[in-house]
């Protein structure tokens, strides 16, 4: 399925999507403190990603902003105009849930009118929009069909198409790929980058899966308990993890003493073993575990102290730096690990 | 399995002569409960209506034409209608608030919540008819209240008239709309509110577009339920309606202890049946009848922690109301009860156990009380071996067969009392079963053994068949595999069912009123005559008595019913 539209250059963009800015946000459920005190921006046209466990806020924070969850304290503002008492209804902002929260009573055309004809658009105007959101998410035949007679995939694209009919000022999902598989998440994926990108969506989008948020963001947000550990680039976050808890949740990540209250972290592709291993590079003795071949090259599980180490090594490997049982140095070079304060 | 090839002609063979054998077992297992429905249900109601079809032992419809020919029966066929669909609106629409409210607050208030709505259900409709004769009467609390307040002059007539009618029975009967209506919304995505109000939609238009097309299934197999239960009562307006508000089930009561016009009684009866079996015909072309065996289906949808929109707010207000309108008149009867006026009054001046002492010490209500409780034993242990017994049959059957028999083991509970009482007087009553209790074991057994009968088939439902079938590949015998692995299991459904029994028996005034004498009355017909004739306040404590051993009976039942949960 390709999904046919006017790519516009990227200096000619227009953006469909609005900033939207919160600031100073409080909430508590009785005693827990479910989100502290969090300010965040999101830019036009940005694809944002709140990533976090399960309990990190995440999901509060998306509801704030949809206006689900009123915050005790803090402001929501959504192209500069200030909606945190604002009802749901009119803060024009396009949802896709967990589950899509399609009305089961409804066909897909009438899902997809639904937000017109809450706005009273004319039956004329509804036909022609429906029909062309339809057709950005190829669901055109299927119009008619009630949504369980829908597969996973297509359900998903007719929330979707709910949710931008309307041209919202942003649109937010929630962990919106969970219930797929994960040959047609890869696709939808694709999609749903393509989409953002020729309609110059705002999108904010919460999950958990670390690779998805990679694979989609602009900008990534980390959350654990209720706050932002460190926002930015997936390649920034990547690569300058500012803690350990971050170069551990993007992403796999060695960690070992670095001495001084310091501890080391190397990610497996950084990893070097036996014959590999040069002159300056920090150098350790350890136990192979386990060594499997995944084709891109060899993962090799190593067991140091009590830990277990993880290399990728390349394909061409030796048979003894893979053999289980086998004793094996390995290391890394010195500019290739992250410093972080020992917890 | 009957369309696989057949490699291997002799585990076939073998197989076949086992499912022969089982089928058998099967029906022997249900057919107790078939010889007594037909018996004591199908079999005196039959030969009762045949006296509609005859005239001085004629074969003629004489009596029909009667019906349709005085003025009187046609008003009080109409009255019956209109009262019966009036009380199904009011039922409905009572109950959106209120079941909302209860789908969409803290496990903890929706405890408190479910508690006022199965306390009133499972007290008896006397006791309830009681505590509203009570409260709305000319000197009652309400009246009182209106009259200090200022808001009326002069006391408002509640009772004896249209109002009474509507209040008593919509009462009675609004929580066979609330239940399912509250496993309508329980079985509604959450999500789909939020969704709605994320698209623009507000207040009105979620109820509209969303939570009402989402709920009718639900409202609708309700809405059925109270017609076919409005249509035949009996007691409720009897006693809270007026002359005008007479309806067809005391109609037919009349003609057979006033009038002895067995006749024209018969044919009331006959309208009254068609009335409750088209009700069912539609029950089942809607939903099926198997709808009424499945029960609540509470698929606990995720409970959404979400800003209510104003119309929700204003649904918890009216909820509140509702809840209040079930649970208030079984509140105040309990103070009512400990005065020591001739008169109910409320606040009551002066407090004491004056008609608790009455009760315990006048013999007519210790026997009476004796009389329930040994009628109501006796029952609880043919209706549930019946019950059980024919649910474990109909499990093994063919889905065609199993069809026809829920359906008929449904019946029974569908029939309004009036009509059964009526029609087991009538062929029990030339033998003398009515004075030695006989009779009215009968009757009850005959309503109680299909609540049994549901309780068991739906817990077989959910028990995972291939426990039956591992226990027994394991090399359990069935008597063993049965007391070790199904008997656990259906043990809390057995209590459920048995209780439930118990209850239908010991709550029961309209059959008791034909199947039992003077002599042999059970405490439900000795408090009816207590209403009917002059307002004997030892009622009220006698209600109260019923309301507490309801209380401890639900309390338990939600103990029981949480720890199933924890164990989980």
């Amino acid at each position: 399925m390709n999904i046919a539209i006017n790519a516009c250059s990227p200096d000619s963009r227009q953006y469909l999507g609005q900033n939207v800015v919160l600031s100073g946000i409080h909430k508590a459920y009785g005693p827990t403190v479910a989100l502290p005190n969090v300010s965040l921006n999101v830019e036009r046209g940005q694809f944002c990603t709140l990533l976090g466990a399960s309990g990190s806020g995440k999901t509060t924070l998306l509801k704030i902003i949809a206006g689900f969850e009123k915050p005790d304290a803090g402001t929501v503002k959504i192209a500069g105009r200030d909606v945190t008492h604002t009802p749901i209804a009119d803060r024009n902002i396009g949802m896709v849930f967990q589950n899509y929260a399609l009305f089961p009573h409804m066909s897909v055309f009438d899902n997809v009118s639904f937000p017109l004809r809450m706005r009273k658009v004319g039956s004329d105007e509804i036909k022609k929009r429906v029909n062309e959101t339809l057709d950005l998410v190829s669901m055109t035949k299927l119009a008619t069909r009630l949504p369980r007679e829908l597969s996973g995939g297509q359900q998903q694209r007719a929330a979707l198409a709910r949710a931008l009919v309307f041209t919202p000022d942003i649109l937010l999902m929630d962990e919106p790929l969970g219930a797929l598989d994960k040959n047609l998440r890869q696709t939808i994926q694709l999609q749903l980058k393509k989409l953002h990108h020729d309609l110059g969506l705002t999108i904010v989008f919460v999950t958990h899966d670390q690779e998805e948020a990679m694979h989609l963001s602009d900008h990534i947000v980390i959350l654990d308990r209720g706050t932002i550990i460190q926002q930015g680039l997936p390649e920034d976050l990547y690569r300058k993890p500012s803690s350990e808890f971050v170069a551990g949740f993007l992403g796999e990540c060695n960690f070992v003493s670095g001495g001084d209250r310091k501890t080391l972290g190397v990610r497996p592709d950084k990893v070097r073993l036996a014959t590999h291993l040069a002159e300056s590079d920090i150098r350790y003795e350890g136990r192979i575990l386990m060594s499997t071949f995944s084709g891109l090259h060899w993962k090799v599980f190593i067991e140091y102290q009590d830990k277990t180490i993880v290399a990728y090594a390349p394909g061409d490997l030796s048979e003894a730096a893979r053999t289980p049982g086998a004793a094996l140095s390995w290391g890394f070079r010195r500019q290739d690990a992250m410093e972080f304060a020992a917890a | 399995m009957s369309t696989a090839v057949p490699l291997m002609p002799a585990p076939t063979a073998v197989m076949r002569a086992r499912r022969h054998s089982r089928n058998k077992m099967a029906v022997l297992a249900a057919l107790p409960l078939i010889v007594f429905l037909l018996l004591f249900f199908i079999g005196p109601i039959a030969s009762f209506l045949r006296e509609a079809f005859y005239a001085d032992d004629q074969l003629s419809l004489a009596n029909f034409q009667h019906l349709v020919n005085t003025p009187i029966y046609r008003i009080v066929l109409v009255n019956t209608l209109t009262i019966a669909a009036a009380v199904t609106v009011a039922c409905v629409v009572i109950s959106y608030p209120l079941a909302y409210l209860m789908a969409t607050v803290g496990p903890r208030v929706a405890q408190i919540l479910f508690f006022a709505v199965l306390l009133p259900f499972w007290s008896s409709a006397l006791v309830r008819t009681t505590a509203w004769i009570a409260l709305l009467g000319k000197n009652g609390p309400l009246n009182a209240l209106l009259t200090t307040v200022g808001v009326v002059d002069e006391p408002i007539a509640f009772l004896y008239n249209f109002t009474g009618v509507m209040i008593g029975m919509t009462h009675v009967l609004m929580p066979f709309v609330v239940l399912p209506l509250y496993a309508a919304f329980r079985g509604m995505d959450g999500a789909l509110t939020q969704a709605a109000q994320s698209l623009g939609a507000r207040s009105l238009s979620i109820f509209r577009h969303v939570v009402l097309p989402l709920t009718s299934p639900g409202v609708v197999a309700g809405a059925i339920i109270v017609f076919m239960n409005a249509v035949g009562y009996y007691i409720t307006p009897s006693l809270m309606g007026g002359p005008a508000q007479r309806m067809v089930a005391e109609l037919i009561s009349d003609n057979i202890t006033k009038e002895l016009n067995w006749g024209l009684a018969a044919a009331l009866a006959s309208v009254l049946l068609l009335a409750v079996i088209l009700s069912l015909w539609l029950f089942n072309r809607l939903f099926g009848l198997d709808k009424l065996i499945s029960g609540t289906s509470d698929k606990g949808s995720t409970a959404v922690s979400a800003q209510r929109t104003p119309g929700g707010r204003l649904s918890v207000v009216a909820g509140i109301c509702a809840a209040v309108f079930l649970i208030l008149p079984i509140i105040v009867v309990v103070p009512m009860s400990f005065g020591t006026s001739e008169f109910p009054i409320f606040p009551p001046p002066e407090y004491g156990l004056r008609w608790y002492t009455n009760f315990l010490e006048d013999s007519k209500w210790v026997n009476a009380l004796w009389s329930s409780l040994k009628v109501g034993l006796i029952v609880t242990v043919f209706a549930t071996v019946l019950g059980t017994t024919a649910a474990l049959g109909v499990e093994k059957m063919s889905s065609r067969r199993k069809t026809w028999l829920d359906a008929f083991f449904i019946v029974p509970m569908s029939v309004p009392a009036i009509l059964t009482g009526v029609a087991l007087f009538y062929l029990t009553a030339p033998w003398g079963a009515v004075s030695n209790s006989v009779a009215v074991v009968i009757g009850h057994t005959v309503l109680a053994a299909p609540y049994v009968y549901i309780t068991i088939r739906a817990a077989l439902r959910s028990l995972d068949t291939n426990l039956e079938l591992a226990a027994l590949g394991l090399g359990a015998s069935w008597p063993t595999m049965f007391r070790l692995v199904m008997l656990p299991a259906l043990l809390p459904s057995l209590i459920g069912g048995a209780v439930f029994a118990f209850v239908t028996s010991f709550d029961d005034v309209v059959m008791a009123l034909f199947l039992t004498t003077v002599r042999n009355r059970t405490l439900p017909k000795l408090m009816y005559e207590g209403i009917a004739h002059d307002f004997d306040p030892t009622v009220i404590s006698a209600s109260c008595i019923l309301i507490a051993a309801t209380a401890l009976i639900l309390l338990g039942r939600l103990a029981f019913g949480n720890k199933k949960v924890s164990t989980k």
